[in-house]
């Protein structure tokens, strides 16, 4: 039996829930990842442009001379952008600080002659400079920019495409739940399908218009229903066959019994009687049997072998022999003929006791269904290749009809399934055994009698368990 | 009353048979189901009691065909088999009545009483002609009220007439219906039972049709 319980996995999230989170959690990477690109290659080329600017400007003030800038009457520049004051500018004489727009610092921008761009820190805030000399050689002129400006412009044109990514995403999440849940839709159908059995239902449910991810489940839940049904089958047919066998010796004890109570005559009640004690041995035989195999049968359902040790023997000639010495009677009576062919003693790995309940049930059925004067012979084979033993058990009318052959397997399995025979419970119980000890029987027609052939192989490969 | 019994089970059967012969029955043992069919065709009896699990033959199909013959005689099937589909496919055959094993003796007299009184349309329990009157339960026979000690053969013969009160029955119709198989009937039996009869209850109610039979009247008179 494969493990199957293990293997399930811990999680007891729906699919619908899993797919959902599996899919939501992907997209908001995926997003998230694209914003962290967005904004790094944003602020690249934002830089860029804005440093362009920076550049413009400077190169107006370059051509500018001294003395044009110079003043305490240089006024501040209309403000034409919303982004236009931040950028600051300085411009220094020989040292000394000349102009600067009102939002620039006094500390300098720029240390250094080094005219290019920089970033440098001044009163704990970040500029961007650009420093680059005047059109006098003595004059240096310092334009910078607040980063954190720069950063905001950076934040705005992220925040445009950041509201439709969120917006997005329970949209998303809506029309995945609805797509996941249309398609696990079959499997719900097919979960409510099976709670809604009663547990005699076995039918098979219906395979087509399911899709072919879902028709593996219904293929194996249909093979299992076939195999409870089987099951339920073959143990209602025990069950019957059972109640038949025991019913039929305690209603003769029951009427016997009543004989002898009603009986006037000394003789009549002594023979009652006796009938009475021998409808007692017989019940008590088949009560040793069902139990035999019903423990077999616990045994097995248990799953301990049938035979460890694989000691348990017997002789199939021997058990033949004594079988045969017991029907002999009941055979001469209708004038039929028992024979056996064995090679000398023929062991197989059974009990002697159900083999003699298998051995009992061929022949005694064998010689109830041929007619008067028929011969019944049973054949034994020793070990061959594919086979430990093998048992053939042949009887023989003066030919049966056609119609009566093309039923053979049916009748036979009809007749000793309601259990007719007088000493065990018929098919049930050679099945039974066959299942129990790997054995292979065949029904067929006779070629040598003409009647009914049954053929049970003790194969070499150990019994399969179920 | 002559029963058929049809039972492949050789302990139960000789019980049935002995049991219902001590009930008054006289009783033919069949053991299969070929056999069964034969003698329901034959019609000798007045009931049957069918087990159905039969070598050779299904007791069910005996019965089927029986039944598909127009042979009315009332079976009682018996068996093991108590599967309710069981049982409505046995009285759907033709059953008339059905019973599980193990059944209990009187029981199944009972029953195969109640059955040939109702296949001769009688519903009471007790038969009674004029002023004869008969409890086949209790064996007993009255003739205007007080109780008339017959022998076993003669009660036999009465009951016979009064299940077919008015119908004239051939001699050989009477043997069968008296006699199990293999009883050596002599030519005159039927006839001394017949004189006996008629002396013990009244002359006039059994009466000689020439050339026929008998016929017991089913409108005789009481005794003035």
């Amino acid at each position: 039996m494969s493990p199957s319980g293990a293997a399930l996995p811990r999680s007891t999230l729906s699919l619908q829930a899993r797919l959902l989170a599996t899919v939501l959690g992907l997209v908001g990477l995926v997003w998230l990842a694209v914003a962290v690109a967005t904004w790094y290659d944003t602020g690249h080329e934002l830089d860029e442009l804005l440093d362009a600017h920076l550049a413009q400007a400077a190169s107006l003030l370059v051509t500018q001379r001294l003395d044009e800038l110079e003043g305490d009457n240089f006024p501040p520049p209309p403000t034409l952008h919303k982004y236009q004051t931040r950028v600051a500018i300085q411009v220094w004489h020989e040292g000394r600080l000349v102009v600067r727009s009102t939002n620039a610092p006094e500390a300098p921008l720029g240390f250094g002659e080094a005219p290019g761009l920089r970033t440098s820190v001044i009163d704990g805030e970040a500029w961007r400079v650009l420093t680059t000399p005047g059109r006098e050689p003595d004059v240096l002129i310092h334009v910078g920019e607040l980063e954190s400006a720069r950063h905001d412009i950076l934040l705005a044109s992220l925040r445009s495409i950041a509201w439709p990514m969120l917006l997005a995403l329970p949209l998303l999440a809506l029309g995945i739940w609805w797509a996941v849940r249309g398609a696990v839709r079959p499997l719900r159908q097919l979960g409510q399908a099976v709670a809604l059995r009663r547990p005699q239902a076995l039918q098979p449910l219906s395979a087509h218009a399911v899709p072919p991810e879902v028709a593996p489940l219904v293929t194996a839940l249909n093979g299992l229903f076939q195999r409870m049904a089987d099951l339920l089958e073959s143990e209602r047919r025990f069950t019957a066959d059972a109640a038949h066998e025991l019913r039929t010796p305690i209603a003769a004890i029951r009427m016997q019994a009543q004989v002898a109570q009603g009986a006037t005559r000394e003789p009549e009640r002594t023979q009652a009687l006796a009938a009475t004690l021998l409808g007692c041995d017989r019940a008590a035989r088949l009560t040793e049997q069902l139990l035999q195999l019903a423990r077999l049968e616990d045994e097995v359902a248990r799953g301990g072998p049938v035979d460890p040790a694989g000691t348990v023997s017997a002789d199939l000639t021997a058990a033949a022999l004594g079988l045969m010495a017991e029907l002999e009677l009941q055979a001469q009576v209708r004038g039929q003929s028992l024979a056996l062919l064995a090679p000398g003693p023929v062991h197989v790995p059974m009990p002697g006791a159900l083999l003699q309940v298998l051995l009992r049930n061929l022949t005694d059925n064998a010689l109830r269904y041929s007619p008067d004067g028929a011969r019944v012979q049973l054949s034994l084979e020793g070990p061959a290749p594919g086979q430990v033993a093998a048992l053939v058990v042949e009887d023989g009318g003066p030919g049966l009809p056609p119609e009566a052959m093309a039923r053979l397997g049916e009748r036979f399995f009809r007749v000793l399934g309601t259990g007719q025979t007088g000493s065990g419970l018929g098919w049930s119980i050679v099945q039974r055994l066959a299942r129990l000890y790997g054995l292979s029987v065949s029904v067929d027609r006779s070629p040598a009698l003409r009647g009914l052939r049954v053929t049970v192989i003790w194969t070499d490969t150990p019994p399969r368990r179920y | 009353m002559r029963i058929l019994l049809a039972e492949d089970d050789e302990l139960l059967g000789s019980g049935i048979k002995a049991g219902l012969t001590q009930q008054g029955f006289h009783v033919d043992w069949v053991r299969d189901g070929v056999a069964a069919e034969r003698e329901l065709l034959a019609g000798d009896h007045q009931a049957v009691v069918l087990d159905l699990g039969l070598p050779r033959q299904d007791g069910m199909d005996s019965l089927r065909s029986a039944r598909a013959r127009r042979i009315a005689t009332p079976v009682l099937v018996l068996t093991a088999r108590d599967a309710v589909t069981a049982r409505i496919e046995g009285l759907d055959a033709g059953a008339d009545d059905y019973l599980i094993k193990p059944v209990d003796l009187h029981e199944l007299a009972a029953r195969l009483r109640a059955l040939v009184r109702r296949a001769h349309g009688q519903t009471q329990t007790r038969l009674e002609a004029g002023p004869v009157t008969l409890d086949p339960a209790a064996h007993q026979v009255w003739l205007d009220g007080a109780t008339v000690e017959l022998s076993g053969r003669e009660y036999d013969l009465l009951q016979v007439f009064m299940l077919n009160a008015g119908r004239v029955l051939s001699r050989e119709q009477i043997e069968q219906h008296l006699y199990k198989w293999g009883t050596e009937v002599a030519s005159n039996t039927v006839e001394v039972h017949i004189y006996n009869l008629r002396r013990k209850l009244r002359g006039e109610l059994i009466e000689t049709v020439r050339g026929v039979g008998y016929v017991l009247r089913r409108d005789a008179a009481p005794a003035a």
